[in-house]
């Protein structure tokens, strides 16, 4: 049993340890930045429709305002994919 | 990978010992959307050609319409209106390129240009480039070079870094949005079950509103870089 189990490690190369991590990296990278990217977006959205109750007559400015914030805050969430698009394809 | 991703169009010309490669599906659709915009622009001028007392016809209110938001909603955030008349031309085309070049993905066999990085950090570039001219213009050599030791002389690298990552983080947007819609279709494509009738609500949104939010949000961010760079 010892011996099986011995003759099984001996067989991991390196490139296979890197692939895992590959795949273990994309998935950590991309599920951590998407929390951050849709709290903040969340939050900006809960304001607007705080501010659009209190003032019914701003909705316009008010919509645009909000588009624009979240486009802005999505970034970073935008960046975190495109390394894990790195990790998964290019690397 | 299949389906938006998956062409392979790639020239490879050595020039005196450096390999450069270009990306063919790129500059061809980028030449599709010039001629576009070209075409439609001498298409509708012929119905402006009308009196200035007659009611507007549907493509003059259409154009009206278009100007109209690109005015008040663009270019009434600049400091001066001198500002405000010079950059016009420059932001609107920056806009109707981008917006463009996002939609035309939605045509199928056609790819959006924005989905290339070299494409969106030229525009990046540009960017950053017309907002240090306009500010060497409004304030003077010196006063520019003193604006990035502006608070204490220990600032100017934090100044520096601050002044390079603006088209860094301004043209990843950009690309990050378009080439993530383009993965998904292509990921979205490759389930059999799912390849009839899921793709055009996915192309719907990630295409046309994606496609318009994200250029908006290029165009008012850049009319805020050299806003910025131009007020002392």
């Amino acid at each position: 049993m010892l011996q099986e189990a011995q003759n099984v490690v001996s067989q991991i190369s390196g490139a296979d340890i890197a692939n895992a991590a590959k795949y273990i990296g994309a998935g950590i990278c991309m599920g951590i930045g998407a929390i951050g990217s849709g709290i903040g977006e969340g939050i900006t959205a809960a304001h607007t429709v705080d501010a659009m109750a209190r003032q019914p007559e701003m909705e316009g400015a008010l919509l645009r305002t909000m588009v624009l914030g979240q486009a802005i805050a999505e970034s970073t969430g935008i960046y975190s994919l495109l390394i894990a698009i790195v990790l998964l394809f290019v690397i | 990978m299949f389906g938006p991703l998956g062409h392979k169009l790639i020239a490879h010309i050595s020039i005196g010992g450096f390999p450069i490669s270009f990306d063919l599906m790129t500059i061809i659709m980028s030449w599709i959307v010039i001629a576009l915009l070209v075409i439609l622009a001498f298409i509708l001028r012929k119905s402006l050609r009308q009196d200035i007392d007659d009611k507007p016809n549907r493509v003059q209110a259409l154009l009206d319409a278009l100007i109209d938001l690109i005015k008040s909603q663009l270019t009434s955030s600049f400091s001066s209106d001198q500002l405000a008349q010079d950059l016009f031309p420059f932001i609107a085309t920056l806009f109707m390129f981008i917006l463009l070049s996002n939609w035309i993905s939605v045509i199928p066999l056609l790819e959006s240009p924005t989905k290339d990085l070299n494409v969106t950090f030229s525009f990046g570039l540009l960017v950053f480039f017309m907002s240090q001219y306009f500010a060497i213009k409004r304030k003077g050599f010196g006063k520019y070079m003193k604006g990035f030791i502006e608070p204490y002389p220990l600032m100017l690298p934090l100044n520096i870094v601050g002044e390079i990552a603006k088209p860094l983080s301004h043209s990843f947007r950009l690309f990050g949005n378009m080439f993530g819609g383009a993965i998904m279709l292509s990921i979205i494509y490759s389930f059999t079950f799912l390849s009839v009738g899921f793709p055009l609500i996915v192309t719907a949104f990630y295409g046309l509103f994606e496609g318009m939010i994200q250029a908006f949000v290029f165009s008012i961010l850049a009319v805020a870089y050299i806003n910025v760079a131009v007020e002392s």
